[in-house]
């Protein structure tokens, strides 16, 4: 019996136990999510155009995530709105920051695995690292931007004659409390995902220079930073979406008592 | 702003040479093709580089290949990290610490900006306090002969939970039962990850891909994995625990199914957004190696084991913790909450 096999049918029969109905979409979700980096890969490997293949399968991951995992369509309309205008930020900046720093490709490090693989593919890897940090960034924006607007509407709901200004507040508690732990994960994940790297560089005695010049820890670094700004961005344009709709239907709420 | 120009003016810190790219010539070009039938181009390009910490000028050859797959193409104003061997100088890595550092003041200007100074700087803290233990985790890996990596992670994981749980929300019950439901379940998933694996023998495991390994890869692994999923844990479980407060403050006469209700359906709206945060993580960094698997003509059954192989287990088994987390802390809230109610 294969271990991956057996560990994915217990993570399936437990969100189904834990989640029900609820369980059973997550689940049908991370299986799209997975198909469509396939697909994303597949393009690129097929040398279409990978700005525009990225921004359109960003768009499919982040309907994915948000429409299937929650039902309240006030929620998952807002966390959309946010997480694309988000992610569109953060691709735009990474951008800038991959012309700059140059993350892409691999280093002298990876020699052992690239023995015996030609390295004149024929595929910039330039995009690639762009691709890479976007794809990573994509999961925390939907996250945060979900949690946020989700918190909120439910304060809306919970007291109904609340004024934008008190609504305001609120989401600055809210958001406050998000960030913190969203961030957290973003970086332990992170964290967790290089204790190799980090030894190996400990192991082989690197100066200080190459710890905050090399490539592949900054790489990771610089994911990790990009994440973060998009939790951070989403939060602060969930909030700012949510207070807006809350002052327009107050606003049609006070218009039609003046007609009646 | 302030800091990338401190930062691309920081170059007397440094041991090593630095030097600035101030003229480039692309000298030969020459087509290749290989034996997939993958063309690329490859050219040298001269570099006449000033020194930023030293005297003079220097001229510099240095071949790419269009991908720059492990190459380098290196533009006029890039800051370069040399080495000096036998007088013969070569680049070591393009100087990248002004870029970062920008980007990470970029992140800490906002976040003053949105959350005021108080509370960045708790959180801040936080950070700064669980890299330095990682730091000493690492070093005392390296350093201390027959160490049980195992052991030792675990201990930083409690560490990190308790250090970032307690500047988050203080030294309160809160934190006391956030703190207790995230290790519990921490150790649930793993051993459950343990139980599987010495069941099936590791079939279909393959931890020799594990990239830069100098050590055992499966302890290191499972460390990987311990502290992946407890940072994934902490925020569910500070998540349901904070709303489980909220219920006890409105109402502190409560039954334990009515935490237990209120605690799983939280949980549900939850889990899986974040399990989809890690499988982002862990996919998009086998990106690379996964494009140039393909492009080397592999097949995707065999990229699927041997590339994305560890990344999916990862994944997976973060899962297994997050979806775990949400009866545990449910139930194990609710039964601290309606007993304190029965003492009363």
């Amino acid at each position: 019996m294969n271990a991956i096999g057996l560990l994915v049918m217990i993570l399936f029969v437990l969100m189904v136990f834990v989640g029900k109905g609820q369980g059973v979409k997550a689940f049908v979700g991370l299986v799209c999510n997975f198909l469509a980096i396939f697909i994303l890969m597949i393009l690129i490997n097929w040398q279409f155009n990978p700005y525009i293949v990225t921004s359109i399968m960003s768009l499919i991951i982040l309907s994915v995530a948000i429409y299937l995992g929650a039902d309240n369509t006030n929620v998952t309309n807002i966390a959309f709105k946010t997480s694309v205008i988000v992610v569109a930020i953060i691709m735009i900046l990474t951008i800038i920051i991959q012309y700059f720093g140059q993350f892409q490709g691999f280093t002298t490090e990876n020699s052992e695995e690239l023995e015996g693989l030609s390295l004149t593919v024929g595929l910039s890897f330039s995009h690639i690292a762009m691709i890479a940090m976007v794809i990573s960034v994509l999961g925390a924006v939907a996250e945060a931007s979900m949690a946020i607007s989700a918190d909120l509407t439910e304060v809306i709901e919970r007291t109904p004659n609340m004024t934008s200004m008190r609504l305001y507040a609120h989401s600055r508690i809210i958001g406050g409390q998000i960030l913190g732990t969203a961030i957290n994960t973003l970086f332990f994940g992170v964290l967790g995902a290089n204790i190799p790297l980090l030894i190996w560089f400990v192991r082989l005695r690197y100066p200080i220079a190459m710890f905050v010049n090399a490539k592949l820890l900054m790489v990771e670094v610089v994911t990790m930073l990009l994440g973060m700004l998009g939790i951070l961005l989403s939060i602060w344009v969930a909030s700012w979406l949510v207070v807006r709709t809350h002052v327009k239907q107050q606003k049609v709420v006070i218009k039609n008592e003046r007609n009646i | 702003m302030l800091s990338w120009f401190f930062l691309r003016h920081d170059a007397v810190l440094y041991t090593n040479p630095v030097g600035q790219v101030v003229h480039v010539s692309d000298k030969v070009t020459q087509k290749v093709t290989d034996e997939h039938n993958n063309s690329d181009v490859i050219r040298t390009q001269v570099l006449t580089v000033r020194l930023l910490n030293r005297r003079g000028t220097i001229k510099l050859s240095n071949t790419y290949a269009q991908s720059q797959v492990i190459s380098n193409q290196y533009r006029v104003g890039d800051q370069l990290l040399l080495e000096n061997i036998d007088n013969n100088m070569h680049i070591l890595s393009l100087k990248r610490d002004a870029v970062v550092g920008a980007l990470a003041m970029l992140l800490v200007g906002l976040l003053v900006i949105y959350s005021k100074w108080r509370a960045t700087s708790w959180l801040l803290l936080s950070m700064l306090i669980n890299i330095g233990l990682f730091g000493i985790a690492v070093v005392l890996n390296v350093h201390v002969k027959n160490v049980n990596v195992f052991l030792l992670f675990s201990v930083l994981a409690i560490l990190f939970a308790t250090a970032s749980l307690a500047l988050v929300l203080g030294k309160t019950l809160q934190m006391g039962i956030t703190l207790l439901t995230t290790l519990t379940t921490t150790v649930l998933t793993i051993g459950l990850l343990v139980a599987v694996l010495r069941l099936t023998n590791n079939a279909g495991v393959h931890f020799e891909t594990m990239s830069y390994v100098t050590q055992v890869p499966v302890t290191l692994f499972m460390a990987q994995t311990i502290i992946g999923v407890l940072g994934a844990v902490m925020d569910e479980a500070a998540d349901i625990v904070a709303m489980q407060f909220g219920m006890q403050r409105e109402n502190a006469t409560r039954q334990f199914s009515d935490y237990w209700h209120a605690g799983m359906s939280v949980g549900r709206d939850i889990m899986g957004t974040l399990i989809n945060v890690l499988f982002m993580i862990f996919i998009a960094e086998t990106l690379p190696m996964v494009f140039l698997m393909l492009r080397n003509g592999n097949h995707w059954t065999y990229i699927m084991d041997q590339i994305m192989n560890l990344g999916i287990l990862q994944t997976v088994i973060s899962g297994i913790g997050i979806v775990l987390a949400v009866p545990v802390t449910s139930a194990l809230v609710g039964w601290i909450m309606s007993r304190k109610v029965g003492t009363k």
